[in-house]
C-alpha cells in the first residue's frame, strides 16, 4: 500500500512545485517587464514587492464565481480543470535527476507531445462555454495556431529522437553525459563519454540540432500562446481571449496552467537539446569536474536552473518583441520553420547514417 | 480484487457511459466533449492491453487532430442548418432509423453469442503462444518492436499510406488556393 502512497506524494510535490513556481515567476515577469521598460515594477506590499503575488492570490481566492447567465454552465464550470490537467500530466514523464523521474515510460517524449495536445481542447471548451464573442474568437485562434505549431516542433523533436535513438526521456538524459550507456561523440568524431560536460548534450553531438532547437523553441512560445505570439489573447482587439470571463479561483486556474506551460515546453526543450540533469562542466584532465557535479541534488539543480534560464529568456522576449498578426504568424510556421524543420530531420538521418 | 483491475472497471465503465452521453445527448457541442472522454477511457483501456503506443496515438490523433476539427467544422456551419437537426423524427421505429437499429440489434446478437461461446481461457492461439513463450510482458519495450517492424514488414503498406497522406495534402492546398478569374 505504501506504493500507492508514494504515488500521490509524487502527484502533490509535482503541483506544490507547479504553484511555488508560478507565484515565484509572477513576480519574475513583473520585475523583468519593468527592468525593460525601464519602471520599479511591484514595490509597495513587502520589500522590493515580494509579497506582491501572495497579495494577488489573496485578492483571487476572495473573488465570486462569476458565471454568465446564457454561458454553457457544465463546460464553462470545467475547462480550467481541463487545461490545467493537460499541462499537470505533461510533468509526469520529465526527469529530474539521475534515477528521479516520475514515471519512467519508454515513450516518454510521445507522451509529453500527446497529453499537450489536449490542452487545446481544454481552450475551445473554454471558449465555446462563455458564450462570448470574444472568448470564442480567442480559442478558434489560439487552438488553429497550436495545431500549425505542432508540426515544426513535432519534426524538431523527432530529429533530437533520431540522434538519441530513445523516446523514453531518462535514456535520452543519460546519453547527454558521463552515465552514457551508448558511444557519444562530440560533433560526431571526438568520444566524450569520459569528458561530458557540455561537449556532450544534443546541441553539441550534432550541431544542425541547434536550429532544431531554435525552432522547438520559436514553437513552443506559439504552444503556450506567449508573445509574440499571443495572438489569442490579444487584449487591443479581443480582451482578454479564451478567458474573457473568467473571475476568482477559476482564472487562476488557467493562469496557474499558463505558467506551468512555460516550465514545461522549457524543461521538455532542455531535456532533449540541452543535456537535461547533466553538467555544463566537462572533466578537465585530473580535474573531474563533471564527476564532482553529477548527482541526484546536482540533478535537480541542473535542470531547474537551465530551464528557468530559458523561462527567463521566454519573458524578454514577451516583453521585447511586438505581436505577430495572424498571417504572418501562419506564414512563419508553414514557411519558414515546417521547411527548416523538415531539411533538419533530413541532415539527422544523413547524421546517423554517415558518422555512426 | 487488486487496484489495476478496479481501474480497469472504472475506465471501462467511463467509456461505455460516456458513449450513451454522446449518442443520446441532444446537445450536439456537449456530445463532442464528451466524445472526448470516451476516447480517453478507451486510451486507458489500450493500457491495460500493454498497448501503450496505440494510446498515446488515439490521444494524439483523435483529441489532438479529429475531435479539434469536428468543433472546428461544428463552430463554423451556420447555426439554422444546425437546428434542422433537432426536426428530424426520433421515435426508435421511424423510417431513417430503422436500418440503423436492425443493424446495431444484429450486431450485439453477434457479441453476446461469440461472448456466450467462447472460452477465452483455453483458445488454441493463446495456448500455443503461452507454450512457445512469444508474451508480452508490462516492462517489455514495444515501440522497438513497433517501429522494426514499419521499416521491414509492412514497410510498402506504411509507403501506400504516406502517398495516400500525400494525395490528401495536395488536394487540400488544390482547393484551398485562390483561384484565378479569367
Amino acid at each position: 500500500m505504501n506504493f500507492y502512497l508514494l504515488y500521490f506524494l509524487v502527484a502533490a510535490s509535482i503541483f506544490s512545485f507547479i504553484a511555488v513556481f508560478s507565484l515565484l515567476s509572477v513576480y519574475a515577469e513583473r520585475k523583468i517587464s519593468a527592468f525593460i521598460q525601464d519602471r520599479l515594477g511591484p514595490m509597495e506590499v513587502g520589500k522590493y514587492g515580494l509579497l506582491q503575488t501572495f497579495a494577488d492570490i489573496l485578492k483571487l481566492i476572495q473573488k465570486e464565481f462569476i458565471v454568465p447567465t446564457v454561458a454553457d454552465k457544465v463546460l464553462f464550470t470545467l475547462a480550467p480543470v481541463i487545461i490545467f490537467i493537460a499541462v499537470f500530466l505533461g510533468f509526469v514523464a520529465l526527469p529530474w535527476a539521475p534515477n528521479l523521474v516520475p514515471a519512467s515510460m519508454n515513450i516518454g517524449v510521445f507522451y509529453v507531445f500527446a497529453i499537450i495536445s489536449v490542452e487545446a481542447l481544454g481552450i475551445l471548451m473554454a471558449g465555446w462555454g462563455s458564450n462570448n464573442k470574444y472568448s470564442l474568437f480567442g480559442a478558434v485562434r489560439s487552438v488553429a495556431q497550436m495545431v500549425s505549431y505542432e508540426i515544426p516542433a513535432g519534426f524538431a523533436i523527432i530529429s533530437a529522437v533520431m540522434i538519441a535513438q530513445s523516446l523514453d526521456l531518462q535514456v535520452i538524459n543519460y546519453n547527454q553525459g558521463i552515465l552514457a550507456t551508448q558511444e557519444i561523440k562530440f560533433l560526431g568524431f571526438l568520444e566524450v563519454n569520459q569528458i561530458g560536460g557540455i561537449l556532450a548534450w544534443n546541441v553539441f553531438q550534432s550541431p544542425h540540432l541547434i536550429i532544431a532547437y531554435i525552432i522547438y523553441f520559436i514553437a513552443s512560445l506559439a504552444e503556450c500562446n506567449r508573445a509574440p505570439f499571443d495572438i489569442p489573447e490579444a487584449e487591443s482587439e479581443l480582451i482578454g481571449g479564451f478567458h474573457t470571463e473568467y473571475t476568482g479561483l477559476r482564472f487562476a486556474f488557467i493562469f496557474l496552467a499558463e505558467y506551468a506551460m512555460m516550465f514545461l515546453v522549457a524543461m521538455f526543450g532542455v531535456t532533449l537539446f540541452l543535456g537535461g540533469w547533466n553538467t555544463p562542466f566537462p572533466n578537465i584532465g585530473s580535474l573531474k569536474l563533471a564527476d564532482y557535479t553529477t548527482g541526484i541534488y546536482w540533478g535537480i539543480f541542473w535542470v531547474m536552473g537551465k530551464s528557468l534560464l530559458i523561462v527567463a529568456i521566454q519573458m524578454w522576449i514577451r516583453w521585447t518583441l511586438p505581436r505577430m498578426r495572424v498571417d504572418q504568424l501562419m506564414s512563419l510556421c508553414w514557411k519558414v520553420l515546417t521547411p527548416l524543420a523538415f531539411a533538419c530531420l533530413v541532415a539527422s538521418g544523413l547524421w546517423r547514417l554517415l558518422l555512426f | 480484487m487488486d487496484v489495476a483491475q478496479i481501474i480497469f472497471y472504472i475506465l471501462a465503465a467511463i467509456a461505455v457511459l460516456s458513449g450513451v452521453f454522446v449518442v443520446s445527448s441532444g446537445h450536439l457541442v456537449r456530445s463532442v466533449f464528451m466524445f472526448f472522454v470516451t476516447l480517453f477511457a478507451v486510451a486507458g483501456l489500450y493500457v491495460f492491453a500493454l498497448a501503450d503506443f496505440v494510446a498515446l496515438t488515439q490521444v494524439v490523433i483523435y483529441v489532438g487532430g479529429v475531435l479539434v476539427l469536428l468543433l472546428f467544422a461544428f463552430m463554423l456551419s451556420n447555426k439554422e442548418s444546425l437546428d434542422g437537426f433537432g426536426k428530424i423524427s426520433s421515435g426508435l421505429l421511424s423510417t431513417n432509423r430503422l436500418a440503423g437499429v436492425i443493424i446495431s440489434f444484429a450486431f450485439l446478437f453477434i457479441l453476446v453469442m461469440i461472448f456466450s461461446k467462447i472460452d477465452f481461457e483455453s483458445l488454441n492461439w493463446i495456448k500455443a503462444s503461452q507454450l512457445s513463450g512469444n508474451v508480452k510482458t508490462v516492462t517489455d519495450d514495444t515501440i522497438k518492436n513497433i517501429g522494426v517492424n514499419m521499416m521491414s514488414k509492412y514497410l510498402l503498406p506504411l509507403e501506400m499510406v504516406s502517398i495516400l497522406l500525400m494525395m490528401a495534402l495536395i488536394g487540400a492546398a488544390h482547393i484551398a488556393r485562390k483561384e484565378s478569374h479569367e
